[in-house]
């Protein structure tokens, strides 16, 4: 499908030039360390009611990995709404949600157009059946609202090639950075929910150092690790101890179950962290 | 893929060996899918389609709650006083030989739809079935030539399967003429149902007929060719279609009998003709 | 799709929801056990014209066909990868080569669903594909079969068509067929060497399958035409109450507290597959019948639709059914609380909240349980004419 509205830039871009450092034996070695220990999430900024004329907004910022070189993950969202369907639409007993995630054109190494492709269509579904979950719905029949979250930055690291670093990584995170702001971006707006949900990340790593030991980590970044197994991304809503939407990817032996279930642990652990961050944020905007 | 064309005055047998009035070999089924109101699998040569029919039901079914227009085909057939018509056709990206993805909105089958909708629906009884919508799906698995006369006959067989009262069949075949427009031959015979080779390189029209009368239903030339030759290429386009129609109605006749059979019917009254051995 | 809307009413909902959380067998609309599937019919190699082709057709009268296609392209060098070999390091550019020839691009595979009533861009189409892609390309051993040589790679292109209506949550009859088609995918022989533009041999009965099977005599084994690894299959579990129920029908699904897609793949043995020109070349020797070790892929929350249907009305609250008395008003007050807190019995409310994790790893385990579903849909898919 081509755009036709707008005069795009030449397809096949390039990426910006990657210079070699001086001390380059250095930085090789540090390449694939992880800056963090495993079980600590980055810092993240969040932050309610900056877009004015939204019913309710957020804006995420989650830091950038302690090499400098790589992006962190900047979010924005708005809801529009609730508000009333139009009258062709017919009747419905509970809100109908609509969710757009995009990136922004430069979000990403490779550059995005400005129609939404099947990842981003994909992240929005994920977005929604966790959102959906943690919102009590019937209390707005017959009304709609919408969530878009655009991806400003979406957390890549510049100097790793594009062979190296697997995008569909990066995706876990940037939806779990979604699932966060967008939740906080909710309660902005007033709408009812059963909690607060916050997205959490975990991943089953190999490390450079040693081959053959995999160890689970929380909020991985692609690039500070030698390979990712395996990852899963939770929506938890933690007074209810419960899960709205879960995602796992990767290989795992059948026989490896504890290996599942503790991957999806620290997942919660992870989204539990983010969630005290989206509780503080409420608390101060509150107060 | 340049046609040799020469080779035709020599032995008066085409590229796959037919005559010039022979059909390709045409093999259909009806109610093909147990879930579907009316469903069908039409193979001319090898062109391959099928059809699911649903309706006639609602305008807007479940299936389609919340989504106006999605994926909705062409429409004929006024809402209000009798049924809407809606064609949609999914070609598989494997149909063709290189593969080639065609979007739902692309020009060339938004026509395709539109031209089998209205000729459909001036043959089915739309006026017994007002505020509805009779909605034809069809898919096509693979293609040589013939494809718009392939997917008529489909949509009609499915129609029958569905049971939606019709005047008669809408019996569609192809009919080309034996040299290009440009070689400007007078002696050139017309040639009946051609495949993808020959339509590529032969000046050709669809025609569809109703029934075994001489009621043309759908006439689509889309080539340059010389007026003189029309009126030959069209005779065999509509004799093509009686044969056509022929088939049609034995396959129907054929799946009746053994549905009669095999007492998941019963038989109807005022079918004496229709042997049950 | 799955939040399409199930015309099902409250009292419906609820009776439902009552027989299929019945301890200690739930009681199924059309009388299957929990793991059962719907009885289904399956052909494979349906079209000449595509490198491999299936089609499988579900008791319910749903329908689907996908064609593999494939075509070569050329591998794109990451220009990176060049910057790093023009420097020094004796070893550097072979372990590149070596990594390079491990993974396949994820771009080499391109899946395409197709279902009547939908855009091809609608949210729950590209759901649909992005899961069966994930699943496909999650241990990265079906791109690797997809290389040629070291420029040049086979791209395959999945058409997915679901020919009927979609009756019921389209997933598992999606990806049984996806399967099948994969598994009756065949490529033309490589008849070139090395790095050389790629030339294949004519001849389509030499052409080699993409997922290879010792049907010949090479190391004088018994098999017949026993595949040697397969591609993976999706499932659809569901739970209601504490019942754990397989390939849901729509009606099953609107009442489910939680649905899972779970993605499994088949083990082959040894992992390191020398990849070379010789991709015909089976390695699995330790492979035995009947014992497979499965492996997890994926998973994925399905929406259920159950959150977006009607609530029913207790007794309790139902102005119209209790006499109005004097303190009507505050009777509703109470009861709009109870409707908005409590469950009353045989009343239906849509769930709200999410899924207990116990729940979703009870779930994943009971479809990678030895024995379990995931191996007798295997199994079964095993006895399928491979033509």
């Amino acid at each position: 499908m081509t755009d036709r509205r707008r005069i795009n830039g030449p397809v096949g871009a390039t990426f910006p030039p990657v210079f070699v450092y001086e001390g380059e034996d250095a930085v090789k070695e540090t390449k694939k360390t992880r800056s963090r220990p495993p079980n600590a999430i980055r810092k993240m900024y969040l932050k309610t009611g900056v877009t004015p004329s939204a019913s309710g907004s957020a804006y995420l910022e989650i830091e950038t990995s302690a090499k400098g070189s790589g992006s962190g993950l900047k979010l924005s969202c708005t809801v529009h709404g609730p508000r009333s369907l139009p009258r062709s639409t017919p009747f419905s007993p509970h809100i109908i949600l609509s969710t757009h995630v995009k990136y922004a054109p430069f979000a990403t190494r490779q550059r995005r157009g400005y129609l939404r492709d099947s990842t981003e269509r994909d992240l929005g579904t994920h977005l929604e059946t966790a959102l959906r979950g943690a919102i009590i719905a019937d209390r707005w029949p017959k009304s709609g609202v919408d969530i878009i979250i655009s991806i400003i930055e979406g957390d890549q690291d510049r100097e790793s090639s594009k062979a190296e670093g697997d995008e569909s990584w990066d995706m876990m995170n940037a939806l779990s950075g979604c699932i966060t702001v967008a939740s906080a971006a909710l309660a902005d707006a007033g709408i009812d929910c059963v909690d607060t949900v916050a997205g959490g990340v975990a991943a089953l790593v190999r490390n450079a150092a040693d081959d053959s030991v995999s160890n689970i980590v929380i909020d991985p970044v692609p690039s500070e690790h030698e390979k990712i197994l395996a990852a899963c991304c939770i929506a938890y809503l933690p007074t209810r101890d419960e899960v709205t939407n879960l995602w796992f990817k990767g290989d795992l032996g059948a026989s490896d179950m504890e290996l599942y279930t503790s991957l999806v642990e620290k997942g919660i652990q992870a989204s539990k962290y983010a969630n005290r961050v989206l509780v503080e944020c409420l608390g101060e905007t509150v107060g | 893929m340049p046609l040799d064309t020469s080779s035709y005055s020599l032995a008066l047998l085409r590229v796959d060996g037919r005559r010039w009035n022979e059909l390709r070999r045409i093999n259909a089924q009806i109610r093909t899918q147990a879930a579907a109101d009316g469903s069908s699998y039409l193979e001319m040569g090898h062109t391959k389609v099928m059809c699911v029919v649903t309706g006639p039901s609602e305008p807007f079914g479940p299936a389609r709650v919340g989504r106006t227009g999605a994926g909705a085909g062409a429409t004929a057939g006024a809402s209000g006083g009798e049924a809407g018509v809606v064609v949609s056709i999914v070609v598989a990206g494997f149909s063709s030989v290189d593969r080639k993805r065609r979007g739902r909105g692309d020009k060339r089958i938004q026509e395709l739809q539109s031209t089998i909708s209205s000729a459909l629906a001036a043959s089915l009884h739309t006026h017994l079935f007002p505020h509805s919508t009779i909605s034809i799906s069809l898919h096509v698995l693979s293609q040589d030539g013939s494809l718009l006369a392939a997917l008529i006959n489909a949509a009609t067989l499915a129609c029958v399967d569905a049971g939606i009262p019709m005047t008669d069949y809408v019996a569609a075949c192809t009919a080309g003429s034996t040299s290009t427009y440009a070689a400007n031959d007078e002696s050139a015979d017309p040639l009946l149902d051609l495949n993808h080779q020959e339509e590529q390189e032969l000046p050709g029209l669809t025609v569809a007929t109703l029934g075994d009368s001489d009621r043309v239903a759908v006439l689509v030339c889309e080539s340059r060719v010389q007026v003189s030759r029309l009126e030959g290429m069209l005779a065999v386009g509509v004799d093509g279609c009686k044969q056509v129609r022929a088939i049609l109605d034995r396959v129907v006749r054929d799946k009746g009998r053994k549905m009669v059979q095999e007492g998941t019917v019963q038989k109807g009254v005022g079918l004496e003709d229709m042997e049950v051995d | 799709m799955s939040s399409q809307h199930v015309l099902l009413s409250p009292a419906e909902l609820s009776y439902l929801h009552a027989s299929l959380s019945l301890q200690p067998l739930p009681l199924r609309p059309d009388g299957r056990s929990p793991t059962q599937f719907r009885p289904l019919v399956a052909e494979t190699g349906i079209l000449p014209g595509t490198n491999g082709s299936a089609r499988i057709c579900f008791a319910d009268g749903t329908e689907a066909i996908v064609g593999v296609k494939a075509e070569v392209e050329r591998t794109v060098q990451p220009f990176t990868q060049d910057t790093q070999t023009t420097q020094d390091e004796g070893e550097t550019p072979a372990e590149d080569e070596r990594r390079k020839e491990e993974v396949g691009g994820s771009d080499w595979v391109e899946m395409t669903v197709e279902i009547p009533g939908y855009r091809d861009d609608d949210p729950t189409t590209v759901f649909l594909g992005q899961m069966l892609q994930e699943a496909l390309l999650a241990d990265g051993e079906f791109t690797k079969r997809l290389r040629i040589n070291g420029r040049f790679h086979w791209k395959i292109y999945l058409d997915i068509l679901l020919i009927s209506p979609p009756l019921s949550y389209p997933l598992p009859l999606l990806s049984l067929t996806t399967h099948l088609a994969l598994l009756s995918a065949r490529l033309p022989r490589l008849k070139s060497e090395g790095d050389e533009d790629p030339l294949f041999d004519d001849d389509w009965a030499a052409s080699t399958y993409v997922y290879p099977r010792d049907n010949n005599k090479k190391d004088g084994k018994d098999g017949n035409n026993k595949v040697v690894a397969r591609p993976p299959v999706t499932l659809l579990v569901m739970a209601v109450g504490n019942n754990i129920i397989f390939d849901p029908a729509r009606e099953e699904l609107a009442v489910a507290d939680v649905a899972l897609a779970v993605s499994v793949g088949e083990e082959t043995t040894t992992t390191t597959t020398q990849t070379g020109g010789d991709d015909d070349v089976d390695m699995e020797e330790g492979s035995t019948p009947g014992k497979r070790r499965l492996r997890l892929l994926s998973v994925r929350t399905i929406d259920p639709p159950s959150r977006l249907t009607p609530p029913g009305v207790p007794n309790a609250t139902n102005t119209a059914y209790t006499a109005p008395t004097g303190t009507a008003e505050a009777k509703t007050q109470d009861g709009a609380r109870t409707l908005e807190t409590e469950r009353v019995e045989g009343v239906w409310k849509a769930p709200r909240g999410g899924a207990k994790v116990m729940v979703m790893a009870a779930l994943v385990a009971k479809v990678l349980e030895k024995g379990g579903v995931a191996d007798e849909v295997l199994d079964g898919l095993e006895a399928v004419d491979l033509g």
